[in-house]
């Protein structure tokens, strides 16, 4: 297949058995041992693998880089028939950042904390031509505003702790293009954007391939984004490509036993285990939730910022609600509301139909036991010093009476059903994985017998793989236990396989809520609709970049401080008129059921458009 | 805001300063010390005794004592408000005067000697660092270790031997002027910038001349902590994310050394001020040996004679610098490093 695409196209860059190596005190580790890769003019590959499979440390060898103190032992970089590796550094310099751009994770920390951007990508710049400061200042300001930053000089003057992860993200973007590089390597590049504002920026990037015929490299842990984007997909593992071809035959059919368990999910889909729509015990809602809402103040004003509004939803026995919806719209405090470990401003909240605001503080013991949450950073949530004994064995000191034995047990039995290896009830949680230690919380949440567990973006620090895992013991243990569960997520992908309703959130509100076949399949709400279209799926046979996107979101989200008067989204919604400025929106039923935060959804105004 | 920042700063300093006073003010007449008996003598009379003990004012109430001190009792005469801080029982000179003379030279001999061991430490430091376990690492570590190893008096000795007695480089260790010179009119008190006023070149090269083997100790000493420190914030400076990214975009060598020499700096310059803060009274030793007279000197001779209106003002004029000294610092920091915000 390589050969194939370096026939027909021409190289840009070639990788031939590279090898690197770190010395460590604790020994030598080789992240890459034998890697090669060659990417072509106007194609976009993509690189997959683990977290720490070396990706990010191949995106800087193929610049002749290692970050110290691993070193480049063998191997070729051919870029433009030279080798990267025989060059000195000053034949090296001249080639980084002119004709090779990166982009890398953490663009915060990327960026030079005391620069104010605009001299960095000047800098740059001036690195590559003979470019007077002025004029690289006028630079810096061009590539702003290309990137989609809203006011490019005043950007400028702006440090990189005062710009959002978005925005810093689109700085690095801003550095690494102004030189125009024939080859750009994207190390997540999107990483910490939101949903809307990925697909934006992926879409300029591929465009902009499209336009200069340059290639791009695109090192992603998000399948959506490579079956959306890529033309080729490489599977690194093990220090080496297994699987090198095209984008299609990759996710139609993978070769490599590795490839297979990346792309777990998306065959368990295609296999047609899919949920089905019913709970396992429908009934009374065990969980409900009426007119709920949270404001923090903010220190030294009297404003607040309005967290949440308004939020109405129930959740039922064996039933998985989804929450869905950008960072900043209150799914979060959703779910710490929930648990009482914030306070609502207003709102009732009640289990199995009494108010859980009324609980008493000595009675919130026993309602904690049947209502536990797992967060999503499993490292911050367990304490590394204790034995995986102790953190399983904490909640059965506190909430039953059982005797040592039965409680070594019970620990032994938790293991087995989070799939755990029993030997390692005496280990301490340090050495186990992301995924392992998210199995881990769950056990522990499961270990008094709950019936409600909150899942705060469980998944969102886990590799693909590890997410389908993860995804397969939730549905194992609800179908077991019959737990109910809120799910907190903005991976639509997982929500699709996990939950049986979803509601979407925009800026403390629920916009639209239904069953999640009604509400992926066809999404009312214009925010929905949005949110919706910008997820990438990761389905290469349905690529964004090949159809008509429907018109998105424009602008900004509206601070939280100072909110509209009128519907929420009017600012941004490509079908807002005057009526939608001036009346808030209610959150009326439709008649299939789900329900729909905007007016002219519910008159039918907006049936058929796109 | 930078304005409003100072203002509080100095405010909020003002307080500390004060409360130190007052607090210093009881503590040593805690001290289980009898100043007057060692005024009059361990076999005077009774008369005699309570003559000086009148003298001292020692003999009113503490809270009076305190309020004389302070000022606020107009009838006792001028304290701190007025601008005085009493004067000395051991020499009937006000202690302002006194101070004013010893603090010039301390200045002048730190900062000098702080001028002198960044200039060498910086370099060094960076040089360390971008080769860690190198020759000018190894280099470094071995000097640190062998400046550290002795007290900085022993080292101070060493040097007169050397420089003085062996060699004659340096003049005879007994002050900034050679007894023969006179000084020049003071008008500032520092005396290098008052030979300059004065027009005197010749008397200018003879201070620096004096001061050159003191600073010589001092830079000797300052430097490994100094070299050390640079080093271990060049390090963490070069292992930046931003540092390695700078080399991606293919800036120049230079370019990339000076983006990791600024974020190196910033929270070098904080220790730096916590240090020249510490030598301020610290540099006793090294006054002692080259009897310069300086602070450090004036604050050991007040506390051996139970002079309580020298030791309150010492510690009032060592606070108050090192307070403005941080502040500067701090100011500095905010400059280097756009993130410290005036809060
Ligand atoms: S109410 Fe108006 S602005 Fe709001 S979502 Fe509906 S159409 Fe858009």
């Amino acid at each position: 297949m390589k050969a194939d695409v370096a026939a027909t196209q021409r190289t840009v860059l070639s990788v031939h058995n590279l090898r690197v190596r770190y010395d460590t005190p604790s020994g030598a580790v080789t992240p890459l041992r034998d890697f090669s890769l060659s990417i072509g003019e106007r194609e976009v590959v993509g690189l997959i693998g683990d977290a720490g499979s070396g990706k990010s440390t191949a995106a800087l060898a193929m610049m002749g880089l290692v970050r110290p103190p691993g070193r480049l032992i063998s191997g070729q970089v051919l870029f433009g028939g030279q080798d990267l590796m025989e060059m000195d550094e000053d034949q090296l310099r001249a080639l980084r950042g002119k004709d090779i751009g990166i982009i890398v994770q953490n663009p915060r920390s990327a960026l030079n904390p005391m620069l104010r951007i605009g001299r960095q990508i000047g800098n740059v710049y001036r690195a590559h031509s003979d470019a007077s400061a002025a004029a690289a200042r006028d630079r810096a300001i061009e590539m702003l505003r290309l990137v989609g930053i809203n006011d490019p000089e005043r950007r400028v003057a702006a440090y990189a702790h005062e710009l959002s992860g978005g925005m810093a993200q689109r700085a690095l973007i801003a550095m690494a293009l102004s030189s125009e590089p024939r080859l750009l390597i994207a190390d997540e590049p999107t990483s910490g954007l939101d949903v809307t504002i990925q697909a934006q920026f992926l879409d300029q990037m591929w465009d902009s391939v499209q336009q200069t015929g340059s290639a791009i490299l695109l090192i992603s842990q998000d399948l959506g984004i490579i079956a959306n984007y890529c033309d080729r997909v490489a599977v690194l593992h093990d220090g080496r490509i297994v699987e090198d071809r095209p984008a299609r035959d990759f996710f139609a059919a993978p070769e490599h036993p590795y490839s297979r368990d990346i792309l777990g999910l998306q065959r368990a889909a295609a296999s047609g285990v899919a949920r089905t729509s019913e709970p396992v015990a429908p009934g009374e809602p065990l969980v409900e939730v009426t007119a709920l809402a949270k404001a923090f103040p903010i220190h030294g004003s009297d404003k607040v910022v309005q967290a949440l509004q308004s939020v109405d939803l129930s959740v039922g026995p064996g039933e998985t609600l989804g929450l869905v919806g950008e960072s900043g719209s209150g799914k979060t405090t959703v779910g710490r509301c929930l648990l009482r470990l914030e306070e609502p401003t207003s709102g009732d909240i009640t289990y199995r139909g009494a108010p859980i605001s009324g609980i008493p503080k000595e009675a919130l013991r026993a309602f904690r036991r049947k209502i536990q949450i797992v967060f999503q950073d499993p490292y911050d949530s367990l304490n590394p010093r204790w034995t995986i004994r102790r953190v399983l064995q904490e909640p059965l000191d506190l909430h039953t009476r059982l005797g040592k034995a039965e409680k070594t047990a019970r620990i032994r039995d938790l293991l087995e059903m989070v799939g755990l290896d029993q030997a390692l009830i005496d280990d301490k949680p340090r050495g186990l994985g992301a995924s392992a230690m998210q199995r881990l919380n769950i056990a522990r949440a499961i270990a008094v017998d709950p019936e409600f567990i909150v899942l705060d973006e469980p998944t969102s620090v886990l590799a693909p793989q590890a997410v389908t895992g993860l995804i397969a013991l939730l549905r194992k243990l609800q179908k077991e236990l019959g737990l109910s569960y809120l799910f907190i997520s903005h991976d639509l992908t997982t929500v699709r396989f996990l939950c049986h309703r979803v509601a979407v959130m925009y800026l403390g509100q629920i916009v639209e809520v239904g069953r999640v076949g009604q509400v992926f399949e066809d999404p009312q709400h214009p925010y929905a609709r949005a949110l919706l279209s910008a997820h990438l799926f990761p389905d290469p046979t349905r690529r964004r970049v090949d159809q008509d996107v429907p018109e998105s979101l424009s602008g900004e989200i509206p601070s939280p401080v100072d909110l509209p008067r009128g519907c929420y989204l009017a600012g941004r919604c490509p079908f807002a008129v005057d009526r939608c400025r001036s009346e808030a929106q209610p959150l009326v039923a439709l008649e299939d059921g789900r329900q729909v935060r905007c007016w002219r959804v519910i008159e039918g105004d907006l049936e058929g458009a796109a | 805001m930078v304005a409003r920042y100072i203002f509080r700063r100095i405010l909020v300093g003002t307080v500390q300063i004060l409360s130190l006073v007052i607090a210093v003010f009881f503590l040593i007449r805690l001290l289980p010390a009898d100043p007057v008996s060692r005024f009059v003598g361990l076999n005077s009379s009774a008369e005699a005794y309570a003559q000086a003990e009148r003298n001292l004012g020692l003999d009113r109430p503490l809270l009076t004592q305190l309020g004389h001190y302070l000022g606020v009792l107009p009838s006792e005469g001028p304290g701190l408000l007025q601008g005085s801080l009493g004067t000395s029982w051991v020499t009937g000179t006000p202690v302002l005067t006194e101070i004013g003379q010893a603090l010039p030279i301390t200045i002048e001999l730190l900062t000098f000697a702080f001028a002198v061991a960044l200039l060498i430490s910086v370099p060094v430091g960076m040089l360390a660092a971008l080769r860690p376990g190198g020759a000018a690492d190894r280099g470094v570590f071995a000097y640190s270790l062998f400046a550290g190893s002795q007290p900085e008096f022993w080292w101070g000795l060493l040097f007169v031997y050397v420089f003085f007695f062996v060699l004659g480089w340096a003049p005879a260790p007994l002050g900034v002027l050679s007894p023969l010179t006179s000084p020049p009119p003071p008008v500032t008190g520092f005396i290098t910038l008052d030979s300059l006023i004065a027009g005197r070149p010749d008397t200018l090269f003879e201070v620096l001349h004096h001061y050159m083997l003191p600073v010589a100790t001092m830079v000797f000493i300052l430097s490994g902590p100094i070299i050390k420190m640079v080093r271990q914030n060049m390090v963490r400076a070069l292992g930046s994310d931003f540092v390695l990214y700078a080399r991606c975009a293919g800036l120049p060598k230079g370019q990339v050394a000076r983006y990791a020499l600024r974020a190196a700096m910033a929270p070098s310059v904080t220790l730096i001020g916590i240090l020249y803060g510490f030598m301020l009274g610290g540099a006793v030793l090294i006054e002692s040996v080259f009897s310069l007279g300086g602070l450090g000197q004036y604050a050991i001779r007040s506390v051996l004679a139970f002079d309580y209106p020298a030791i309150q003002g010492v510690i009032l004029v060592i606070t108050a610098i090192s307070l403005l000294v941080y502040l500067a610092l701090d100011l500095i920091h905010a400059v280097i490093d756009p993130r410290v915000a005036y809060g």
